[in-house]
């Protein structure tokens, strides 16, 4: 504890006695954080648009005027046991007639022409909303849809397929600038924990001779970077709040096309989160990497 | 306590010292001499392991340090206080800090600590100095702040590089009047120095280096 306390003390120590220098470096952190932090919410957001509209996918299966009932309880069974089913409903031929004198009764007359329905018999399917689950329902539809007695089948997925693009580039492109920025940040922190540590590098050999634990030479320097790096995280994450409330204030028109996507209310938990444990990180990671090569430990 | 066998250093193809076989027992008071450039410093850094023997091996107190991880190197130098010829003192804090700084790196208790650093400056007579900022005081005090860094730890041997070489005549003989008082209590002491003066006056073991090479190895009585 007592060790702990004296690391933050030098810590602390350390970042005052350098304020341009790490005032600086927290800038540039927080900006290297907000620029993935805000592809990161417009890819969540998309992901929150698919799965909204997701919850109204529906496929219709048509079966052909020659399946037994036997074959069409099979049919719905084996639909009823997938994982992906929310909901299944069976419409007969006659049902399906009816169904269309009571929309469209001004038409009945057509009906008259006919000796039985002429409509197909229908099996109605309601998916579960999830937009991870689209690839998958493509795929069990086309799977049914070449079984035996299914006709046709009615199924528009395009609308998502457009949307998970977007959403799938945004966080591509997301993921691509993050690395190059968070190396960027890496970069920046590793300087400053070296400048730090040539302005106490006699301070650090004394140590070091008179019987220091390498730990206890290099924990504050840790500690340095854990707090760049988690400050930086924090204020990308006020940056990115700043920036969303901000948006629909001067976006203008292009505000009313895209709030149908992105919800400008608020800051999803997750993503604030992130961008903390991700500025920690970096600022662990850079300093140890800056004391390892830095801080020397072993006899020439 | 100290034993080299046939340990030679070399810096870049250099020898800085050769084939050098030693053995210093506990409780002894060494001077160590020659010019500048014979190894002195060398031999000294390869007891506290600032450096590695390019080949043979060193006993510390029946350790071989030449084996000892770099991670458990402070093990080690706890054993050994060093008074460095520059000081090294931090020159932005206070007597009592720099005096202190062993024993904090250890995690000793506040209390302890304190007591501890009383009785240090009061072997080295400097109680009155004990909140100075180090840049304040003279050199021969700031020699005397860096003399009780060392033994504040209780060290089983006690190293210093030219502690005298910045000082005036008297200066240098209170100095090493009170490096005999540490020895006095069991403390393996080994001085390096030039000063040929001072070595006649404390008559004790002389190991001179030359070139790297030990050319002398002998005991002189008062008197001699």
């Amino acid at each position: 504890m007592k060790f702990i306390l004296y690391s933050l003390k030098q810590a602390l120590a350390n970042l005052l006695r350098n304020k341009m220098v790490n005032a600086l470096c927290l800038g540039i952190i927080a900006f290297t954080l907000l620029v993935p932090g805000i592809f990161n919410y417009i890819s969540f957001n998309l992901e929150r648009y698919i799965n909204k509209l997701s919850e109204n996918v529906e496929a219709i299966f048509y079966i052909k005027d020659e399946s037994d009932s036997a074959t069409i309880e099979k049919l719905l069974q084996h639909i009823q046991a997938s994982l992906l089913v929310k909901e299944v409903g069976f419409t007969s031929k006659d049902q399906a007639q009816l169904k269309f004198a009571g929309e469209f009764p001004e038409l009945k007359y057509i009906l008259a022409e006919f000796d039985e329905s002429p409509f197909p018999a229908s099996i109605d399917v309601k998916f579960l909303a999830d937009a991870r689950n689209l690839i998958q329902i493509e795929s069990f539809v086309r799977d049914i849809n070449h079984s035996g007695p299914v006709e046709s089948v009615q199924l528009n997925l395009d609308w998502a397929r457009k949307i998970a693009l977007i959403k799938k580039f945004a966080s591509f492109a997301g993921f691509f600038l993050s690395a190059i920025l968070m190396i960027v940040s890496i970069f920046i922190i590793f300087n400053v924990v070296k400048i730090n540590i040539f302005y106490r590098r006699d301070e650090i050999n004394i140590l070091r001779l008179v019987g220091a634990s390498n730990w206890y030479i290099k924990t504050p320097f840790l500690i340095e970077g854990l707090i760049l790096g988690f400050l930086g995280g924090l204020l990308a994450g006020g940056l990115l709040l700043l920036t969303i409330k901000a948006f629909p204030l001067y976006a203008g028109f292009v505000y009313h096309i895209i709030k149908q996507l992105i919800d400008f209310k608020l800051l999803p938990q997750k993503i604030f989160w992130q961008l903390l444990a991700t500025g920690t990180a970096i600022g662990l990671l850079s300093s140890f990497i800056s004391l390892h090569r830095f801080v020397k430990v072993r006899p020439d | 306590m100290i034993q080299f066998f046939h340990v030679s250093k070399q810096y870049f193809g250099i020898e800085a010292l050769s084939d050098l076989n030693l053995a210093i027992d506990r409780g002894e008071f060494i001077f160590l001499t020659g010019a500048s450039g014979a190894g002195k410093s060398t031999l000294l850094k390869l007891i506290y392991k600032d450096e590695e023997p390019s080949k043979g091996q060193i006993l510390i107190d029946s350790v071989n340090s030449t084996l000892i991880p770099a991670n458990k190197l402070y093990k080690l130098r706890r054993q050994i206080g060093i008074v460095f010829q520059d000081f090294k003192l931090l020159m932005n804090r206070t007597v009592h800090e720099n005096v202190a700084i062993p024993l904090l790196v250890r995690g000793e208790k506040k209390a302890d600590i304190e007591k501890k650093v009383n009785s240090a400056l009061a072997l080295v007579g400097l109680t009155y100095r004990k909140r100075y900022l180090t840049a304040h005081i003279s050199g021969g005090e700031q020699q005397r702040v860096a003399i009780a860094r060392a033994i504040i730890g209780n060290p089983k041997i006690l190293i210093a590089d030219e502690p005298t070489g910045n000082l005036d005549t008297n200066l240098s003989i209170e100095i090493i009047k009170i490096f005999e008082r540490i020895n006095a209590s069991g403390i393996t002491t080994i001085i390096a120095t030039h000063d040929l003066n001072l070595i006649n006056l404390f008559p004790r073991r002389i190991i001179k280096l030359d070139k790297g090479q030990l050319v002398q190895d002998r005991r002189i009585e008062a008197g001699q």
